[in-house]
């Protein structure tokens, strides 16, 4: 069984302006419905960007990225909404507000120019905290919050939305042990009982071995391997993509990446 | 229910406008009275226009920049009219309309200016750039209004600064006409962006994710709350404190989802600076007081207590 | 002991040189001229002064009008009146004064009107070692005093005292039962009014007409349209060399004043009207004609 392909992206480049090298060069990915996909690699290899070009923010110098069969570039940010969620790295509170009011504000690609806020995207908002375990947190403001559950919050705003993918970029970083586990336990929940496709960028190696489906290491731009967790992890290439010894072990069917001492006690 | 209590309170403003003065009109005479259809009726219909626009810009403005101490003239509008109303009256240039289209098309030449400085070096209008390229325009039209000053003929210019402090002893019913044809436009225009405003409080990245086209989105919140401001200017000079306070005021009373925002400013700010120009022309009469004093007097208490009121809870 | 003699000593001496540099007196030569201007500062000159710089055309006027007028070596570009003035060199706008070309002009004696920029040119004048006096000159009652000082400053005591006793007696005069209400319209908008206790307005009451401002404390007020409208002036009093009706003569709005709608106004001619002066007797017959002789 073939599942829907959501994501496309083929042989991208992109540069930034004014910029020496290139961002990415050459990568490739495809994400179809219900994998989960997790994107590795140092900091500055181009993660983040390959998201901005898959999502049509960053216009690519060579490749094709496409959404749906469509070019990436020729989806009005509305329609392109209404495909894909994505819990972005930072986002600004300017102004006090409530959950629910936030994870409304994932229904807004659905709602029309002066048309009201309708029953069915209550009942959208309504199963988005259900789904997230954030029901009993609807009314509280979000600077009371914790890390996790403003995640969670997050995270419901991207379901609110109704996406065929979820894109998630570093959301578990300053999540302690336990909010870690429940967001990579909630992600992998979503893309087995919901069909949905799940791209998510992140440092921790070895939950991403743990929970995803397929692995993209990036460095310096280029994809340095693309699979199966067991087939892409081993040691030469992440010692060679993290500049860093380790050792390999196998958990639970899935590599777990150990770091070395430099000097062992 | 909102709505209906400021309807009224926007009511009340406007026939207790029509009724006080200093000029002492009994009850009785008020439906024939000139001074009051030809005086204080155009004079409190333009003050509650130009309140709702300055309202209204100044949540567009807020929204954009993503700045609550924002204000219209922030960007450097209130300097741009400043410096046509002066080379107006330096030029001697003729006829009733000189002065406003003059500060209009400064305003205007400002907003210009800092539109071309915040998409500089392919910035798409970054709030920082806007709001420096706003303080380093205002700047510089204000020394080269000064430098006019202190070139030309000193008394007529004095007075020129009087209007630009603000006031609404100018209206008549050809300027309330002018604005109404004129301010719907932009007002309509923030109006249907409500819902991306929304979401640009977020930031520009999660707000592109959530379905907005913020390159779009800024360019219209941009010129729409600039114009709707030089008009303000055009017709009224130089009213601060309005832009700034109303928004916070709505947004701790109404809530902070635009569709309702929009409204309440409009509304909030028509009530507030009719009022103040009421109170302007009554509590030293004869005299008359520049209407920003008013609304700077009236309006920090009553934000301070809307404050209070909202860390309390 | 002998340390803190000395310092007391030398304390003293500090004190003194700083106070007397802070006054900026020197000591009183014989044969003097003195008297003490409007900033409190007492004026005192050597011999009366032989060479004078003005910076106001009414002290121009005053000047003349004592005789001193050949001594006249500086004058401000805005000094009209009377036309033998115009002989003398200008030394600029006067707003403020251009220290430099004042002192280009080697004046022993500078005729300022008291205002915050004048107090200034006038201290770096006095550092220049130029005298300079200041004097105030809003109201009707400060003619008397100045002409009157003019006078002494410039060996023309007689003709200064005679004319300040005219100028004193005019200033005391009741105001004659008024026969007509004007109001000084200054500027539209924002309109602004001359009130009492101003020249103008002093003016008017002497010619027979009642402002109808002349509550408003202040020279010059912000009022609203209606307040003109409901105070009902019979006559807008505009200061103007040319008669040609004013701009807001055919705005809808100012159309509520009845002076307005019958195009009642009379113009003044600034250089007769805007400033006091020794002419100011002619100004009150040309007022009190011009109201009678109007529709």
């Amino acid at each position: 069984m073939d599942r829907e392909l959501i994501v496309a992206v083929g042989d991208l480049t992109c540069r930034y302006a004014g910029a020496p090298r290139d961002a990415l060069r050459g990568v490739s990915l495809d994400v179809r419905a219900g994998e989960f996909h997790a994107l590795l690699g140092p900091n500055g290899s181009g993660k983040t960007t390959l998201l901005r070009a898959a999502l049509g923010l960053v216009r690519p110098v060579a490749g094709r990225a496409e959404i749906l069969g469509r070019p990436a570039g020729e989806w009005s940010r509305r329609d392109l909404a209404r495909v894909v969620g994505v819990v972005p790295q930072r986002e600004e509170n300017l102004f006090p507000q409530r959950v629910h009011e936030t994870v409304l504000l994932g229904r807004y690609p659905h709602l029309s120019l002066f048309g009201g806020v309708r029953a069915a995207d209550g009942a959208a908002v309504e199963r988005a905290l259900i789904a997230c375990d954030a029901v009993d947190l609807a009314d509280r403001w979000l600077w009371t919050l914790s890390g996790g559950e403003y995640q969670r919050v997050r995270l419901a705003r991207a379901l609110a939305q109704e996406p065929r993918l979820l894109v998630l970029d570093e959301p578990t970083t300053s999540l302690d042990l336990r909010h870690e586990m429940e967001l990579f336990e909630l992600v992998r929940d979503l893309v087995d009982g919901q069909g949905l496709a799940a791209l998510m960028i992140t440092h921790h190696v070895n939950l991403a071995a743990r929970f995803a489906d397929q692995v993209l290491i990036l460095a310096e731009g280029r994809a340095v391997a693309r699979g199966a967790p067991a087939d892409v992890l081993t040691r030469e290439t992440v010692e060679r993509v993290f500049s860093w010894p380790v050792a390999i072990e196998p958990f639970d069917g899935r590599p777990q990446m150990i770091p070395l001492r430099r000097h062992p006690s | 229910m909102n709505y209906v209590l400021l309807a009224g309170a926007a009511l009340t403003t406007l026939v207790v406008s029509l009724l006080v003065g200093p000029a002492n009109v009994p009850l009785g005479d008020v439906l024939a009275s000139p001074i009051v259809w030809q005086l204080r009726l155009p004079r409190a219909v333009l003050a509650f226009l130009v309140g709702g626009a300055l309202g209204v810009s100044g949540v567009g403005l807020q929204a954009l920049v993503r700045n609550p101490l924002a204000d219209p003239f922030l960007l450097g509008l209130s300097g741009g009219a400043g410096l046509g109303a002066v080379v107006a009256i330096a030029l001697h240039l003729p006829g009733p309309w000189a002065l406003p289209l003059a500060a209009f098309v400064g305003a205007v030449g400002a907003m210009a200016l800092v539109y071309r400085l915040g998409l500089m070096g392919g910035a798409e209008l970054d709030p920082r750039i806007l709001l420096l390229g706003g303080v380093a325009v205002g700047a510089f039209a204000a020394a080269v209004t000064t430098a006019l000053v202190s070139l030309a003929e000193a008394t007529e210019l004095r007075n020129a600064f009087l209007w630009l402090w603000g006031g609404f002893s100018g209206a008549s019913w050809t300027t309330v006409l002018v604005f109404l044809v004129y301010a719907p436009l932009p007002l309509v225009v923030l109006a249907a962006l409500a819902r991306p405003l929304d979401l640009l409080v977020l930031g520009e990245e999660p707000a592109q994710y959530l379905g907005a086209d913020v390159r779009r989105l800024k360019r219209l919140v941009y010129l729409s709350a600039s114009l709707l401001t030089a008009a303000a200017v055009a017709v009224a000079g130089v009213i601060g404190f309005v832009g700034l306070i109303v928004p916070h005021v709505c947004r701790l009373l109404w809530g902070r989802l635009h569709r309702t925002l929009f409204p309440t400013a409009f509304l909030t700010g028509g009530i507030l600076l009719a009022a103040a120009d009421t109170l302007a022309r009554t509590v030293v009469a004869p005299r008359e007081l520049p209407v920003g004093i008013v609304t700077a007097l009236v309006g920090v208490p009553l934000f301070g207590f809307l404050l209070r009121r909202w860390t309390v809870s | 002991m002998r340390h803190w003699a000395q310092r007391t000593h030398l304390a003293g001496l500090v004190a003194l040189t700083v106070t007397a540099c802070a006054r900026g007196e020197h000591v009183p030569a014989r044969g003097d001229v003195a008297v003490t201007d409007d900033a409190g500062r007492r004026v005192t000159l050597a011999a009366p002064a032989r060479r004078i710089v003005s910076l106001l055309p009414s002290f121009t006027e005053l000047l003349f009008a004592i005789g001193a007028g050949d001594r006249l070596v500086g004058r401000t570009a805005w000094c009209d009146y009377p036309p033998e003035a115009v002989a003398v060199p200008s030394v600029g706008d006067g707003m403020p004064p251009s220290v430099e070309a004042v002192a280009a002009r080697r004046p022993d004696l500078v005729v300022l009107y008291r205002s915050g920029p004048n107090v200034t040119a006038a201290d770096q004048l006095e550092r220049l070692g130029i005298r300079t006096v200041l004097l105030d000159l809003n109201l009707l009652e400060q003619l008397g005093p100045a002409a009157r000082r003019l006078g002494r400053l410039t060996g023309h005591e007689q003709t200064g005292d005679s004319l300040a006793a005219v100028m004193d007696s005019l200033a005391a005069e009741p105001p004659i039962p008024s026969t007509r209400s004007l109001v000084f319209i200054v500027w539209d908008n924002p309109p602004i009014v001359i009130g009492g206790g101003s020249y103008l307005d002093h003016l008017a009451a002497l010619a027979g007409a009642r402002n109808v401002f002349h509550d408003v404390g202040s020279p010059s007020a912000q009022v609203a349209i209606e307040t003109i409208a409901a105070r009902d002036p019979d006559v807008i009093a505009v200061l103007s060399d040319r008669a040609v009706a004013p701009r807001y003569a055919t705005r809808p709005e100012w159309r509520a004043v009845r002076a307005v709608r019958n195009g009642r106004f009379l113009f003044l001619p600034g250089q007769l009207f805007g400033r006091p002066g020794p002419r100011i007797m002619e100004a009150v017959r040309e007022l009190r004609q011009r109201l009678q002789g109007g529709p």
